[in-house]
């Protein structure tokens, strides 16, 4: 029997199909007309061209359509939809639905051919006669994304999934009693957003890197079309400003992605070479190595091969990337990979690209310009050339190490990552930076074809030894830990320096022709800051306690964890630190952690407080986030790596424990587990009328102070009353301890009172275990990333305006 | 000599370096029947939490200790000890990835990576945390 469902908006997801399908066929239609356009008679081929250009923009336009589609249905909370349902929820913050969007694998893919879509107009109205074969390629690209979208099934074997199925249509769905229910609408709830992604970088940081990852697709099919249609060199001019503008939107967003992981995630850093990490910083170095091949085979054709080896690699480690973290083949190696991929078609897009560029780049391989003349040891192609190499070097070191996953899955090997994965990254990596460093010092002050070596010694003596002053200045001071830490140092401050000589004295300051010096200057800086933040890291919270539990005799435990129980005031680093306790707001947890330095009077001053904080999240787990005070010259980020979250004093911070009894007399002392109190004196003259009292009562109070760690004091005075026959006692509180006394008797023989102390449940068990790291001048590393971002971006403006400039 | 083949003779060097060394710094995956055999070898251990497994974690001890029972894919059950904290909802970890040795026969792990179950088993891998002992 039919049911039929209350309040489904069904026409929504029937059109967001038809948009899949037209954009998927529309985008095969434009490969096949720019296909027959670039092997037609001239006549022929413009309207063959003509027909490409309006399959090309109703392709776009589906997938407009269909973005626009997806986000009105998550703005309207539409949990019919199973996307709808599984990446938002009700009660998400609008600003963060952008994140749901690219949080699944299908909205990642139609982020990416929307991006793919709009370079596709660009291109199209600005490569003249390079327009059909670089839209044949990126309108095949466009039909092999499309077909991860399709959700049909031939024979079985699904293809692509679809982002508009039915929540009572998923296979996941079919047998739970709801889909039987007409009305399941009305309690259907998402299942929201992954904590960690309810971040203002995460809904920046994804478009931007897939622009990014866009990008990199024009270079490859500038290089295919050239290669195809045997022109071999006039493809890198129109090439290079893609290219360049590429590596400035893809640096950019590797690095954002740094920021992310540093102010959301708790490992304690902006880089943990994640495979993640990893597979989208490879695609970035592979094009820098191909926009730098570019420039010197632009002006002498020597390199050719390996111009075309890195223009088309960059674009093909992307898909490789996407095959890495969306297949699932990562598995247990990765913290954000995902795992509801469609392994097979990734297999098949990917092998399908890899072998066609390479079997192209194979048959026209002998045809390829050669080399007239063995390159000059002073020439800058040879050096560029070089520093390409080392990139490519970099790239497969980091490409190996990521892949072992693939590895084991192709040899049946049960190799794991490797545990200490940044020693491991850094031995390879930092050598490897501290050459390329060297390179981009020297780049400028060497002359194409041949330079004079006197006249280059003298150009770059002076930033070297400068550079060398610094370095030992700043080695010393900081106390570097290893050697090649001071030769990194060396490197990146030369290439600072140099590019920055070079600017103002060889190019007068001009910003026409600045772009690459500026560059140059931004990635030395970024260079400083990363050395500078990770390798000077100090983790303040050590235990220096004398109590040394050992677990054996080879090895410490390791104490880089503080306990901190409220209240509490201990040293950490030069701070003092206390928690002073928590508050729940929403899903989160707060943990207010008062950092303090002692004036001059010995008084505690506080200078901040942070609030690292544990989000509740029933599906997804809880999530911690670090909290993290900026200033210039470092960063204080604490996270809390452990605290009881059942603890019942969660829910009702005001429960007080159980009543302790003692019998004192005037300055005796109590011990509470925040505070010592002392007995100091009996009060006679209590004013009944101030206390609510009948004037002929009894009243005697008794004045207790408290002094808590710190040395403040605090006043209680609980009051015995006496109303006719009858004893009662007005209890005092002292809220900042969380303390109750109660005044219940008085033994007038000895002299004697009895009191009741209570303490707030919070005060024994509200603790947190918590971490604490400097980063030394972290700031270097972000603004060397925004000075690389925007001289990429000069060059590129230049380039574009100024098409006759020689670098 | 031309250059260019004293620099490719490098490159094929270092590429063989940096197999060589991915496959020796790779830890390995392995049961504890293997690592019982192997004291003071490094491995990682896939496995689940045991049932009723005892779980202890006394801060105001040692801010740096944590032990669980953990039982890997072959169903033997060891006692791990963890120098770190406590990760955050451990017992509601499904799968659990221990990195460590065998010490005087104890297995102490200074790297977990725990898989936590999203109730509506969703399957993707965004549940994962990796909880690193500091070293």
């Amino acid at each position: 029997m039919e049911i039929s469902y209350v309040g489904e908006n069904l026409i929504s997801g029937q059109l967001g199909n038809l948009f899949i399908i037209l954009s998927f066929v529309c985008s095969g239609l434009a490969a096949f007309a720019y296909f027959k356009s670039i092997h037609s008679p001239e006549l022929e081929s413009a309207s063959w061209k003509k027909m490409a250009r309006t399959f090309f923009y109703i392709h776009v336009g589906s997938i407009v359509g269909m973005v626009s589609i997806l986000f009105y249905l998550l703005f309207n909370h539409h949990f019919e939809y199973y996307y709808v349902w599984r990446h938002s929820s009700t009660d998400l913050a609008m600003r963060y639905i952008f994140s749901c969007f690219w949080e699944g694998q299908e909205g990642s893919f139609m982020l990416w051919s929307l991006w793919h879509g709009v370079l596709g107009i660009i291109l199209l109205n600005t490569s003249k006669k390079w327009e059909a074969g670089t839209m044949t390629v990126l309108s095949v690209v466009q039909l092999l994304l499309g077909s991860m979208l399709l959700g049909v099934y031939i024979f079985d074997i699904q293809i692509g999934s679809n982002p508009f199925i039915l929540l009572r249509e998923h296979p996941d769905m079919l047998n739970l009693p709801f889909v039987q229910n007409p009305e399941y609408l009305n309690f259907v709830e998402g299942t929201g957003l992954n904590p960690l992604l309810q971040n203002y970088w995460m809904t920046i940081h994804p478009p931007i890197v897939f622009l990014g990852f866009a990008l990199t697709l024009i270079p490859f099919t500038f290089a295919i079309t050239s290669l195809y249609i045997k022109d071999y060199t006039s493809w890198l001019k129109p090439a290079l400003p893609w290219t360049f503008f590429g590596i400035a939107v893809l640096g950019l967003g590797v690095l954002m992605g740094g920021a992310w992981a540093y102010e959301a995630l708790s490992f304690g850093g902006f880089w943990a070479w994640d495979p993640v990490e990893n597979s989208s910083l490879v695609p970035w170095l592979i094009l820098v190595g191909a926009g730098h091949l570019m420039l010197i085979n632009k002006v002498k054709p020597n390199s050719m091969f390996s111009t075309y080896l890195f223009s088309v690699l960059s674009f093909l480690l992307v898909m490789y990337s996407s095959y890495l973290t969306k297949s699932g083949i990562l598995g247990e190696t990765s913290v954000h990979s995902f795992a509801d991929g469609l392994p097979g078609q990734l297999i098949f897009i990917l092998l399908f690209l890899v072998i066609g560029a390479f079997t192209l780049l194979a048959i026209r391989f002998k045809k390829l310009p050669k080399q007239q003349k063995e390159e000059e040891l002073w020439s800058r192609e040879f050096w560029m050339f070089l520093g390409a190499l080392v990139l490519l070097i970099s790239c497969f070191q980091i490409t190996f190490s990521t892949s072992i996953p693939v590895i084991n899955a192709i040899f049946g090997t049960e190799m794991a990552p490797p545990t200490n994965a940044n020693e491991h990254y850094n031995s390879w990596q930092l050598p490897l930076a501290t050459l390329v460093a060297i390179f981009i010092g020297i780049g400028h002050y060497l002359k194409y074809k041949k330079t004079d070596s006197k006249k280059f010694f003298k150009d770059t003596a002076v930033s070297a030894i400068l550079s060398l002053v610094i370095t030992i200045a700043v080695a010393t001071s900081l106390q570097f830990q290893h050697y090649y830490h001071g030769l990194l140092m060396f490197a990146a401050t030369y290439a600072v320096v140099a590019n920055a000589d070079y600017w103002f004295r060889i190019l007068k300051g001009s910003i026409k022709k600045s772009g690459a010096a500026i560059a140059h200057i931004g990635f030395g800086f970024l260079l400083i800051g990363a050395l500078i933040s990770a390798g000077n890291k100090e983790i303040i919270s050590r235990n220096n306690s004398e109590i040394e539990i050992k677990m054996n005799e080879n090895e410490n435990a390791n104490k880089e964890n503080i306990m901190l129980i409220k209240g509490d005031t201990v040293l950490m680093g030069n701070h003092f630190i206390s928690y002073e306790g928590r508050e729940k707001e929403g899903h989160n947890i707060y943990y207010k952690v008062n950092y303090y330095q002692i004036d001059d009077n010995g008084k505690y001053e506080r200078q901040f407080q942070l609030r690292p904080f544990v989000q509740l999240n029933e599906q997804m787990g809880n999530v911690p986030e670090p909290a993290t005070k900026h200033f210039w010259s470092r960063d204080i980020f604490t996270h809390v790596t452990y605290a009881d979250l059942d603890d019942p004093a969660l829910d009702d911070p005001n429960a007080y424990e159980e009543a302790d009894t003692s019998l004192v007399k005037i300055g005796d002392t109590l011990f509470a587990t925040n505070s010592i109190i002392v007995v100091k004196e009996v009060i006679k003259d209590i004013d009944l009328a101030a206390n609510n009292l009948q004037p002929d009562d009894i009243a005697v109070g008794l004045r207790l102070e408290a002094m808590n760690v710190k040395g403040q004091t605090f006043d209680a005075s609980p009051t015995l009353v006496i109303r006719q026959n009858r004893l009662f006692s007005i209890p005092s509180e002292v809220d900042p301890l969380g303390l109750k006394f109660n005044f219940k008797k008085i033994n007038p023989e000895t002299g004697e009172f009895t009191i009741l102390k209570q303490e707030k449940t919070s005060n024994a068990s509200d603790f947190i275990i918590m971490q604490a790291i400097v980063f030394p001048y972290i700031n270097i590393l972000w603004i060397g990333c925004i000075i690389m971002t925007l001289g990429s971006i000069i060059a590129v403006i230049n380039r574009v305006r100024f098409p006759k400039l020689r670098s | 000599m031309k250059k260019i083949h004293i620099i490719g003779i490098i490159i094929v060097a270092v590429a063989i370096g940096v197999i060589m060394s991915t496959l020796a710094d790779a830890a390995t995956y392995a049961q504890f029947s293997v690592v019982d055999n192997h004291p003071g070898k490094e491995f990682q251990v896939v496995g689940k939490l045991a049932k009723n497994s005892e779980i202890t974690y006394d801060p105001k001890v040692n801010v740096d200790l944590f032990t669980f029972n953990m039982v890997d894919n072959e169903g033997i059950e060891k006692k791990v000890y963890f120098h770190g904290a406590k990760p955050q909802d451990f017992e509601r970890s499904e799968q659990v990835v221990v990195t460590g040795k065998m010490e005087e026969g104890q297995f102490h792990a200074d790297k977990i990576l725990m898989k936590c179950p999203s109730k509506y088993n969703n399957g993707n891998t965004e549940g994962f945390t990796e909880i690193e002992a500091n070293t």
